[in-house]
C-alpha cells in the first residue's frame, strides 16, 4: 500500500490498481471501476461494442439476474450508473458509508457479467433504441459528424453508440470475445472516493478481485492523422437551426499545455467570454461555445454555433473574427485571473463531493495515469499567465482554414 | 445524518424570509435567492416577459454596466445561475465563504437597482425568438411546451419563452413593469447553507435589501390549475415518437404526499422501478422511460414519459398505462422498503453537497412556508405503509389522463383507453404554444 499526496494506491498481484481518495470531511462514498477501453479501441465492424457491454454488464453475472443487479442497487439507495466514451467505459455507485463493501461487490460481480445469452437480443433492441434517440438531437449529429470528418477511418471517429448496422449485426460471441480481452485486471482500476478507512478498502478489493485471472492489457492504441482542414456540410430539413463546428487541432489529455488551452478556450467562449458579449449578447446567435474534446495522443478545439440558417454567414463569421483577435491581440490580465477564480470555486465545490471527486480522479488516473488533487489542479491553473497564452496560440494555431461541419437545413457553404 | 443540524428561519426586518443550515467543514456556501414570481404572473398578452426579466436584470445596474457586474461576480469566483418557474424565480450562487457577503451584495444591488438598457433589452428579445426555433430541435423540452396547457390549463401550463406573438407585442416598459410589480422583500425568500455566519448574512440582508418594495407580499393562494384530459398529437419528423402523459395528484403539502412519493417512485424511478422493469428490460421496447412528479405551488401532477420508435408508441403507451393502473395490486414489503431506502439514502449521500442542501431548503420555504428538516423528512418516508400506498392508489385512482406524443405517428387513441375518438393531430411548432389545448 502506497500513499502519496493525499492518496492511497495498492495493485493487486493480478494487476488490479487500487485508488483511493479518502475525504473525511464528507459522510458518503463514491466507488467503481474504470475500464480502460472505449469506441476508439474497437474494429470498425464492432463499433459501439464496448457501450454495448456496458449495457450487457447490467444484465447478469454467474450469481445474479438483471433484477438481482438493479434491486441489489436500489436496496442500498445507490445513485448509480456508467458511461462509455471514447477512451474508457465507467461504472460506478454512490452510496452511505455503510453500504460501501456491498456497493463494491455488485460492481465487481458485474466486472465478470456473464453476458446472458437470453438477454442479449432484448438488449440490442434497447441500444438500437438509444442510437434512434440520439439521431433526434441535433447536438449529437453534428459532434459525432465533426469527429467522423475530424478523424477519417481512424477509430476516434466511431461514434460511441454505434451504428444501427454494426449494432444490428454484433452476435453474443463477438461481445463474450471482446469482454474477455477487456474487462480483465491488466484494464481495469477500481476507484474509491469517499468517507473510507483505505485499508479496509484494499482489503475488500483483494477479496473481492484477488483472484481475478491476470492477462495481458489492451492493445496499444494508433496514433490518428492530422485534423484535416475543409469543410463538410450535411444539408438536413430535419432540424430548423443550424449547426457550424469549427474544429482545429489542440492539446491531448496529457499534454502539459491542456490547463492554458482550457484557459484560453474559456476566455473565448465559456462564461463572460468574448463569444457570449460579442456573439450572443450582439443577437447574433443564441448558443455558441468553445470547448476541447482531449484524448491520449490528440485534442481538438471545437467552437460550436447553433443558429437561425439564414444567420450561418455572421455566426461564421463572428467566431472566426472573435479567435483571430484572441490569438492576435492575446487576453488581458483580467480574463487570465477572471478563470482562475471562478475554478477555484468550481474546485472547492467539487471537493465536496465524492462523486465529483471520483468523475475527476477516473479521468486522471485513465489519461495521465496518476490522480491529481484539488491543489494539484489548481496549482496547474493558477500557473496560466497572459504570456503562457500567447505562446500557446502560436503553437496551437486556430486562425487558419480549420476543419468546418455546417450541419442544417442550408446547404451552405458550398466550396 | 451523523451531527446535528440547526436550521434558522425567520422574517426579517426588511421584508425578507430567511432559513439558514450553517454546516460546520463545508468549503463553499450556497444561497438561492427566490423570488415569488413567474411565468402564471406575465400578463396574458405578454408571455415570456418573466423570463425576459431574468435575462436582463444582470445587464446593468445603476452604477454598473452588465460588463462590470458579471466581472465584479467573477472577481469573487461566484458561480451564478438563474431560471423562470411557473410561480417563482431562483437567483442561485455557490461561492467561497470569505466572498458570501460580496456576492449576496452584489445580488442585491442587481435585483434592486437594475436598468434594463434598451440594447440589452432588444437583444433579449432577438435571442428569445431564437430560441424558439432552437426548442424545435429539442423533443424533450418541446414536448414539456406542447403538454404544459393541457396539464396546467393557460396560466400555469406556459412556457417561459412565451410565444413569437407575444414577443412580436413586447417593449422594454413591459419588462420594466413587472420588474416593479414583482420584484420587492415581500416576495424575496433567501436560503443559505454552508459555512455560514449567520448574524452576518442577516446583518448584510437588513442593510442591503431595507426599504425595497416591503409592501408587496407574497399572495400564498397561488394560481388555478386547469387540467384538460386527452390525448393529442402534434406531427413532427423525427426518428422516435416523444411521448408525456399526466394526471393531478396530491399536492407536495399534503399529509399523504410522503405516500404519493412513494409510489411514484415504485412506478418509475430508478432500475428497479415498474416501468424500467417492464417497459425496458422485459419488453425491450424503449431506451428512456420514467415517472416523476411536479410542484407548481398548490398543485400536483405526475407525470410519465418515454420516447420510442413510431411502430412501438402504441405498444409502449399500453404498457405504460397498464403498469401505472395495476400499482395497488402486488405492491410487496421489500418493494416498498427499496423504495424507501433509496429516498432517504440519496437525501444523505447528495446532502454531502452544499448547493443540494440549499435547493432543498428554498423548495421548502416555497412550498411548506418553513425549512423540514432532513430527519423530519426521511421519518416520514419511513413511516409509510404497504397499506399506506395502497389506501392511496385507492382513493387517488389515476382517472382521465392527458397524453401527448410527438412524432411521424399518431397513436390510435381507443387502442390506449378503450375509447372511439379521434386523435387531434396538430403541427408541432405552429402557433402558440402547446395549440389544441384551449
Amino acid at each position: 500500500m502506497s500513499k502519496q499526496n493525499g492518496f492511497v494506491e495498492q495493485t493487486l498481484a493480478n494487476g488490479l490498481r487500487v485508488v483511493i481518495e479518502p475525504m473525511p470531511q464528507v459522510q458518503s462514498v463514491a466507488a467503481g471501476f474504470l475500464v480502460r477501453t472505449g469506441a476508439r479501441d474497437e474494429p470498425p465492424e464492432l463499433a459501439g461494442v464496448s457501450h454495448f457491454l456496458e449495457h450487457m454488464c447490467f444484465k447478469g453475472t454467474a450469481k445474479r439476474t438483471w433484477r438481482d443487479i438493479t434491486v441489489d442497487f436500489d436496496n442500498m439507495g445507490s445513485t448509480y450508473n456508467a458511461y462509455t466514451s471514447k477512451e474508457r467505459t465507467s461504472f460506478f455507485g454512490w452510496v452511505r458509508v455503510e453500504d460501501l463493501e456491498r456497493q463494491l461487490e455488485l460492481l465487481a460481480d458485474m466486472m465478470r457479467s456473464a453476458i446472458p445469452p437470453d438477454e442479449f437480443e432484448m438488449e440490442k433492441k434497447v441500444v438500437l433504441d438509444e442510437i434512434a434517440r440520439s439521431e433526434d438531437s441535433i447536438e449529437h449529429r453534428v459532434y459525432d459528424q465533426i469527429h467522423r470528418t475530424a478523424y477519417g477511418d481512424h477509430s476516434l471517429s466511431w461514434p460511441v453508440l454505434g451504428t444501427d448496422k454494426t449494432v444490428g449485426a454484433m452476435s453474443r460471441e463477438q461481445l463474450h470475445a471482446y469482454f474477455a480481452s477487456r474487462y480483465q485486471p491488466a484494464n481495469l482500476v477500481m476507484v474509491v472516493t469517499g468517507a473510507v478507512d483505505p485499508k479496509a478498502v484494499i482489503g475488500i478489493a483483494e477479496r473481492l478481485c484477488g483472484e481475478w485471472p491476470a492477462a495481458a492489457a489492451r492493445p496499444e492504441r494508433r496514433r490518428p492523422a492530422a485534423i484535416p482542414e475543409g469543410t463538410t456540410v450535411i444539408q438536413t430539413d430535419r432540424f430548423q437551426q443550424q449547426a457550424l463546428v469549427l474544429a482545429y487541432p489542440a492539446p491531448s489529455a496529457v499534454d502539459v499545455d491542456r490547463e492554458t488551452a482550457d484557459v484560453c478556450l474559456s476566455i473565448l467562449g465559456g462564461h463572460n467570454s468574448r463569444f457570449f458579449w460579442n456573439i450572443i449578447q450582439e443577437g447574433v446567435a443564441p448558443h455558441v461555445s468553445v470547448g476541447r474534446v482531449d484524448y491520449c495522443d490528440v485534442g481538438m478545439m471545437i467552437a460550436f454555433g447553433f443558429c437561425e440558417p439564414s444567420n450561418s454567414e455572421k455566426v461564421l463569421d463572428a467566431m472566426r473574427r472573435e479567435i483571430g483577435t484572441l490569438s492576435s491581440d492575446g487576453p488581458s490580465e483580467d480574463e487570465v485571473q477572471r478563470v482562475k477564480n471562478r475554478a477555484r470555486t468550481s474546485l472547492a465545490l467539487e471537493a465536496e463531493s465524492p462523486y465529483y471527486r471520483y468523475t475527476q480522479v477516473v479521468q486522471d488516473v485513465d489519461v495521465l495515469g496518476r490522480p491529481r488533487t484539488v491543489a494539484d489542479r489548481l496549482g496547474a491553473i493558477d500557473a496560466v499567465t497572459v504570456g503562457s497564452i500567447g505562446i500557446y496560440t502560436e503553437a496551437w494555431p486556430m486562425t487558419g482554414v480549420g476543419c468546418l461541419t455546417s450541419l442544417g437545413p442550408r446547404d451552405w457553404p458550398r466550396m | 445524518m451523523s451531527t446535528a443540524e440547526t436550521y434558522h428561519h425567520r422574517r426579517l426586518d426588511c421584508g425578507i424570509e430567511l432559513v439558514a443550515l450553517p454546516l460546520d467543514g463545508r468549503m463553499t456556501t450556497a444561497f438561492d435567492i427566490r423570488v415569488l414570481c413567474g411565468m402564471a404572473e406575465e400578463p396574458a398578452d405578454r408571455l415570456g416577459v418573466a423570463r425576459l426579466v431574468e435575462g436582463t436584470i444582470g445587464k446593468g445596474t445603476e452604477s454598473k454596466t452588465a460588463q462590470e457586474l458579471t466581472d465584479a461576480f467573477d472577481a469573487i469566483g461566484a458561480q451564478c445561475g438563474s431560471g423562470v418557474g411557473r410561480e417563482s424565480m431562483v437567483f442561485r450562487c455557490s461561492c467561497l465563504p470569505e466572498y458570501a457577503e460580496r456576492a449576496l451584495a452584489l445580488h442585491a444591488e442587481m435585483l434592486r437597482t437594475p436598468t434594463f438598457p434598451e440594447s440589452f433589452y432588444e437583444v433579449a428579445v432577438d435571442l428569445a425568438r431564437q430560441e424558439l426555433t432552437a426548442l424545435e430541435d429539442d423533443p424533450g423540452e418541446l414536448s414539456q411546451k406542447l403538454i404544459g396547457p393541457q396539464a396546467y390549463g393557460p396560466v400555469l401550463g406556459r412556457h417561459e419563452l412565451g410565444t413569437a406573438e407575444s414577443l412580436d407585442r413586447m417593449t422594454r416598459d413591459d419588462v420594466v413593469s413587472y420588474w416593479r410589480r414583482c420584484f420587492g422583500t415581500g416576495r424575496i425568500r433567501v436560503a443559505i447553507a454552508g459555512l455560514v455566519d449567520l448574524e452576518r448574512v442577516t446583518a448584510a440582508l437588513e442593510r442591503m435589501f431595507a426599504g425595497f418594495n416591503a409592501g408587496q407580499d407574497d399572495d400564498r393562494s397561488g394560481h388555478p390549475a386547469v387540467f384538460s384530459p386527452g390525448v393529442r398529437h402534434h406531427q413532427k419528423e423525427l426518428e422516435q415518437e416523444h411521448m408525456l402523459l399526466c394526471w393531478p395528484g396530491l399536492k407536495i403539502t399534503d399529509d399523504a404526499y410522503p405516500v404519493q412519493r412513494v409510489a411514484v417512485s415504485i412506478l418509475g424511478d430508478g432500475m428497479s422501478s415498474r416501468l424500467f422493469t417492464e417497459v425496458r428490460e422485459k419488453l425491450g421496447l424503449v431506451y428512456w422511460v420514467g415517472a416523476w412528479q411536479e410542484f407548481p405551488r398548490h398543485v400536483g401532477m405526475i407525470f410519465m414519459g418515454a420516447s420510442a420508435k413510431a411502430e412501438r408508441a402504441e405498444q409502449t403507451a399500453r404498457a405504460m398505462l397498464k403498469e401505472a393502473d395495476r400499482l395497488g395490486e402486488d405492491i410487496t414489503e421489500e418493494e416498498l422498503n427499496r423504495v424507501k431506502t433509496g429516498i432517504i439514502a440519496k437525501s444523505q449521500t447528495h446532502g454531502d453537497i452544499t448547493q443540494a442542501r440549499t435547493s432543498e431548503l428554498s423548495s421548502d420555504l416555497f412550498h411548506y412556508g418553513r425549512p423540514i428538516p432532513l430527519d423530519e423528512k426521511n421519518a416520514r418516508i419511513a413511516a409509510v405503509t404497504v397499506s399506506d400506498v395502497r389506501q392511496y392508489l385507492a382513493e387517488h385512482p389515476r382517472g382521465e389522463l392527458c397524453m401527448m406524443t410527438l412524432g411521424p405517428q399518431a397513436l390510435d387513441e381507443a387502442k390506449l383507453t378503450g375509447g372511439d375518438a379521434e386523435p387531434r393531430t396538430e403541427k408541432a411548432g405552429g402557433g402558440n404554444s402547446g395549440g389544441g389545448c384551449s
